[in-house]
């Protein structure tokens, strides 16, 4: 059975540009080894009666574009975000809550610093200005350095305009914060430290960078650059991230896209440096004329084409992709809600519960990695969906969804297996005090570890992203220089998923940049 | 400009980079007066002898990256200018063992693969690999930065250059520079190296003068810029001056006088005059009034913009600039003046070992760690120190038989959390002695003198802000037309006539003249076109 084009994996990028492509006439094959679709947002049962998203557990809007041409909406999908964005309590008590609306947010500061209330809109609306040049950079296709084509002078023009349009006040403040520190950079605006830590963090989620760490600052951005706010957006999907691809998947499947998970993709068969199909961990082989892999760049290209077929230049390159994780993830399933010492009500904690008092306390966090530690205390990204969302659990009774920095993908001295109770006993002593009735109602747990991402969910290093998001790693150098247009030595043989550009979180807009390219050599 | 002014030029401050501007414009006939707080010139390169008989290097102890027109243009060999070779990097190791490079590759290459034969392999990519940088970044060195905002055609032109130079890189090298250009040290050498003891050592140069550590992003740059040593064409060598790093000031300073320019010492500035929105002139800390038509400071932005000038004649958001332009000194020194010298423990007795660099550098989670110590505020227990004994190349230094060792250690925040600089002076000293006894345990009973300068120090004796050695932190948003602050790159100020020519401007760092030269071209250039 000859096909088209074959899809490695169904994440949310490669139902993305399954959807695209499958709009776009052709006929893709998504081929998923999990038994469900969805890569890592999806929703699951992890403790009798306790569902939730499994990794990804809250995100930056969607880009408008995908959601409307997919329909996502038509297809079940219910977003909904919390006016509190974030609640960051302190150990003695305190806390810090900011809201979508920078109004709102200035006369929680002002309860800490009347100086930083005032400046904490115009914060709001700098990053939005920057978001605003960088947002175009997402949705575009990285130029040929060497040959750039008219069209991608066009779109650099087109941005470089709008970078001009900043004033040279605010393209100067884009330069230079791209490679600062973004402790630096908050620490530019801000007294407060429980708010410069609170935003600082998102300069950190998911990387393998301190608060202190030059470059810091651009991820910060790049975030910004996703949802225009300070704080940063806490979208939540009913039913859970999952309900996000499951709508996906239904798109893709209206516009024509085949679908068969369980389906582990072994190998890319290669012929006189073309893609010519795939081969399947049983044995089957599925010609193709196209593959398109949403596998990282080095699952893709070290785990599943042969090394013969690639050149020793690149194959280094590609080898040296820097793929170290740091995250983990602890779901537990609750009897009820945990009562936060510094939470006003229940409603301070229907967005995103940081715990992360200090720009210190983040960077001592990512200090304990550096050497194959993970931190007595760790820097926590909290949510309870089920406060805004009753599907997940039974009633009366809550999730909460945990993320854990910095826990290094390769420990010292001692493995994973080894360490998981120890992480899982670190992260609820954490947790307790701030709420300390929290231990007391834990019914189960789910702990999710570097390891397990990358065996469960096929992400080497066990990195979220599909490789780190530093500036080496970002726009033209996405995974590489040279090879940042969705394509690979390999004729026939593409990437979509997060380790090629724009690649953060769940836009979208890696999966949609890559089917652009892939039709236009399609149409050729 | 009105005819009561006395001075065409007064060059405020006669470091390396003041004299260096001083020369240019003196050789291009301008009247020049050159006023340094100091009794010495030389500002942070100076020889001074604080002990009888033992002559230091103060502060700066190295010399390569000194630019070759510089040399050539003013002649300095002609002035008593002698560069000595400092060969090699010998790491002593804890466990008895060592890696000892040097600049013969041969032998480079069998030392190496006595620790790792992929690493000899490596080594020879690797210098190709940085050579080829360096010849990249070269010219930029030598270039007023561009201002991207603007639509200037010679702006333009300056950026399309650059795009031009970077397209025209092989694809490898364009790899390579971007790398450079943003990753951390220890990233950038894991791809080319296996040996930690070699990472750490070599990942030493990319933290010298910053407050970064070895695996912080953008320090794959300092490394870079330490690379690109260039005394008689050869990139990546260092040299000693003979009579000490000073000889290289007095030789500039006699290139200066030379071509008419005046030197003053003991005439520290304490204000400059501004009027109508120009430099006037300037007032001297014991009173004395000096008119000038311009005023060219190669002290740092906050000596300038903050100390010497009213805030009245400056614009908030330029000032809002300098006063985050970031110092955080991060180092210290410790001179010896030694009864004989340092026996290692892993190899014993003196030789050529001892005649070029001395690394404390044993591995990369040391120097992390020392790094890691700092960001809280404390000197590192363990530092990274980077010794010197000149005194075995150039005998001048010290009594017969005697000599001077030179200790530069990192880190030793200018701020820290507990006590004072002034309290802690002794402890950091001590701590240093202590960390070179575990490799050469002969070291306590041979001081017979002992120099410990803390950053504190540096600020209030060399008056350089926060103790930086380079006037500012080398990191990228500080470098090339960010430096000093984002539009004013290219050595003006928003206050007319007055110039800026020190390290805190492009290129900056290290006894490198770029700064000071470069300033000087741009005033001739407004004189030129009767700007100035």
């Amino acid at each position: 059975m000859q096909k088209d084009i074959i899809i490695v994996g169904g994440g949310h990028n490669g139902l993305v540009t399954a959807f695209y492509l499958a709009k776009g006439g052709f006929k893709p094959l998504v081929l998923e080894r999990r038994s469900v679709v969805g890569g890592a947002a999806i929703t699951a049962e992890f403790h009798p009666g306790f569902r939730c998203s499994t990794l990804a557990h809250a995100t930056a809007p969607l880009q408008p574009a995908i959601l409307r041409d997919m329909g996502l909406a038509r297809h079940g999908l219910k977003m909904t975000q919390p006016d509190v964005r974030v609640f960051s309590p302190t150990p003695d008590g305190r806390a810090l809550i900011l809201y979508g609306d920078a109004e709102r947010s200035s006369a929680e500061i002002s309860k800490f610093s009347a100086k930083d209330a005032r400046k904490y809109p115009d914060f709001q609306k700098s990053l939005a200005n920057i978001a605003d040049v960088i947002g175009d950079l997402l949705t575009l296709t990285p130029p040929d350095i060497d040959h750039p084509s008219a069209g991608d002078l066009w779109s650099l023009l087109k941005t470089g305009k709008k970078a001009r349009g900043l004033g040279r006040r605010e393209l100067y403040q884009l330069l230079r914060w791209g490679p600062m520190a973004a402790a630096d950079l908050v620490a530019e605006w801000f007294d407060t430290e429980l708010l410069r830590a609170t935003i600082a963090a998102r300069g950190i989620f998911g990387t393998n960078l301190g608060p202190w760490s030059a470059g810091s600052a651009m991820t910060l951005m790049l975030r910004a650059a996703c949802d225009g706010e300070a704080c940063g957006a806490t979208w939540f999907a009913e039913g859970g991230m999952g309900a996000v691809t499951q709508a996906m998947a239904a798109a893709c499947r209206e516009a024509g896209a085949e679908f068969r998970t369980g389906a582990a993709v072994a190998q890319i068969r290669i012929k006189d440096g073309a893609a010519t199909g795939i081969v399947l961990d049983d044995g089957e082989e599925i010609p193709a004329r196209t593959v398109i892999s949403n596998a990282d760049p080095k699952a893709t290209m070290l785990g599943l084409v042969d090394a013969q077929h690639l050149e020793p230049g690149f194959l280094g390159k590609i080898r040296n992709y820097r793929t170290h994780g740091t995250l983990s993830k602890l779901n537990l399933a609750l009897s009820g809600l945990p009562k936060f010492t510094a939470a006003p009500d229940e409603a301070a904690l229907r967005g995103r519960i940081h715990i992360g008092p200090e720009i210190d306390y983040l960077e001592r966090a990512f200090d304990a990695s550096k050497y194959g530690q993970f931190s007595e205390k760790p820097y926590l990204e909290a949510v309870i969906p089920t406060l805004t969302d009753s599907t997940l659990a039974p009633a009366g009774k809550h999730v909460m969804s945990v993320y854990v920095q910095f826990t290094p993908y390769q420990l010292r001295g001692t493995d994973w297996d080894n360490q998981r109770d120890n992480l899982a006993d670190t992260v609820v002593k954490t947790l307790a005090e701030y709420a300390p009735n929290l231990p007391g109602m834990i019914l189960g747990g789910q702990v999710i570890t570097p390891k397990d991402l990358e065996q469960t969910y096929g992400m080497t290093g066990g990195h979220p992203f599909h490789g780190e998001l530093s500036l080496d790693q970002f726009f033209t150098m996405r995974p590489l220089l040279d090879w940042a247009r969705y394509r690979t030595p390999i004729k026939g043989l593409y990437l979509c998923g997060s380790g090629t550009h724009p690649g953060i979180g769940l836009s979208g807009a890696s999966g949609a940049n890559a089917a652009r390219e892939i039709s236009k050599d399609l149409r050729k | 400009m009105a005819s009561s002014t006395n001075y065409d030029v007064i060059v405020i401050g006669g470091g390396h980079n003041g004299l260096v501007n001083a020369a240019y414009l003196a050789r291009a006939g301008k009247k020049v007066l050159v006023l340094e707080r100091r009794h010495i010139v030389g500002g942070a390169a100076v020889t001074e002898e604080i002990f009888s008989g033992f002559k230091f290097s103060v502060c700066s102890y190295v010399v390569s990256l000194l630019r070759p027109e510089i040399i050539r243009d003013l002649d300095l060999p002609r002035h008593g200018l002698e560069i000595l070779p400092l060969d090699g990097t010998f790491t002593p190791m804890p466990n008895g063992d060592y890696l000892w490079r040097v600049n013969d590759h041969a032998k480079t290459r069998r030392e190496i693969a006595r620790h790792s034969r992929l690493d000899a392999e490596a080594y020879d990519d690797f210098g190709q690999a940085m050579l080829q940088m360096c010849r990249f970044v070269k010219p930029i060195l030598s270039m007023v930065p561009p201002d991207p905002y603007t639509l200037n055609p010679r702006e333009l032109m300056k950026l399309l250059f650059l795009g031009r130079r970077f397209r025209d890189l092989p694809s490898g090298d364009q790899y390579n520079q971007v790398q450079l250009m943003t990753m951390s040290a220890i990233d950038f050498l894991d791809q080319w190296f296996e040996t930690d003891v070699l990472k750490a050592t070599m990942s030493a140069s990319g933290i010298i003068g910053t407050f970064l550590g070895v695996r912080s992003p953008g320090t794959a740059y300092v490394l870079l810029h330490h690379y690109m040593g260039e005394i008689d064409g050869a990139f990546r060598s260092w040299g000693f001056a003979r009579g000490g790093t000073g000889a290289i000031s007095n030789a500039i300073a006699d290139a200066a006088r030379e071509a008419g320019a005046e030197i003053r010492t003991k005439a520290g500035v304490a204000r400059i005059i501004v009027k109508d929105g120009k430099a006037q002139g300037v007032v001297l800390e014991n009173g004395d009034e000096i008119g000038t038509a311009i005023v060219s400071s190669s002290v740092d932005p906050r000596n300038t913009f903050v100390k010497m000038i009213e805030p009245e004649n400056l614009p908030d958001e330029f000032m809002e600039d300098i006063n985050r332009y970031k110092f955080r000194g991060s180092s210290g020194k410790v001179n010896l003046a030694l009864d004989g010298l340092p026996d290692f423990s892993c190899l014993p007795g003196p030789g050529a070992h001892l005649r070029g660099a001395i690394s404390i550098s044993p591995s990369v989670d040391y120097m992390e760690r020392a790094y890691d110590e700092a960001k809280y505020g404390r000197y590192s227990r363990g530092p990274y120190i980077d010794m010197v004994i000149p005194s075995l190349t150039d005998p001048s230094l010290a009594p017969p038989g005697k000599h001077v060792m030179s200790c530069f250690v990192q880190y030793a925040p200018y701020k820290l959390t507990e006590g004072t600089w002034d309290e802690k002076k002794e402890e950091f000293g001590d701590n240093v002695i202590n960390t070179i006894a575990a490799y050469a345990p002969n070291i306590k009973s041979l001081i017979v003198g002992k120099q410990v300068i803390t950053p504190l120090d540096l600020e209030r004796e060399w008056g350089l802000s926060e103790g930086n050695i380079f006037q500012g932190e080398l990191s990228l948003e500080q470098l090339f037309f960010l430096r000093p602050a984002p539009g004013w790159a290219h050595y003006r100020t928003p206050i007319e006539n007055l110039y800026m020519c020190g390290s805190a401007t492009h290129p900056g760092g290290g006894i490198m003249g770029a700064s000071g030269r470069l300033a000087a071209l741009e005033i001739l250039k407004d004189y030129k076109a009767g700007k100035a």
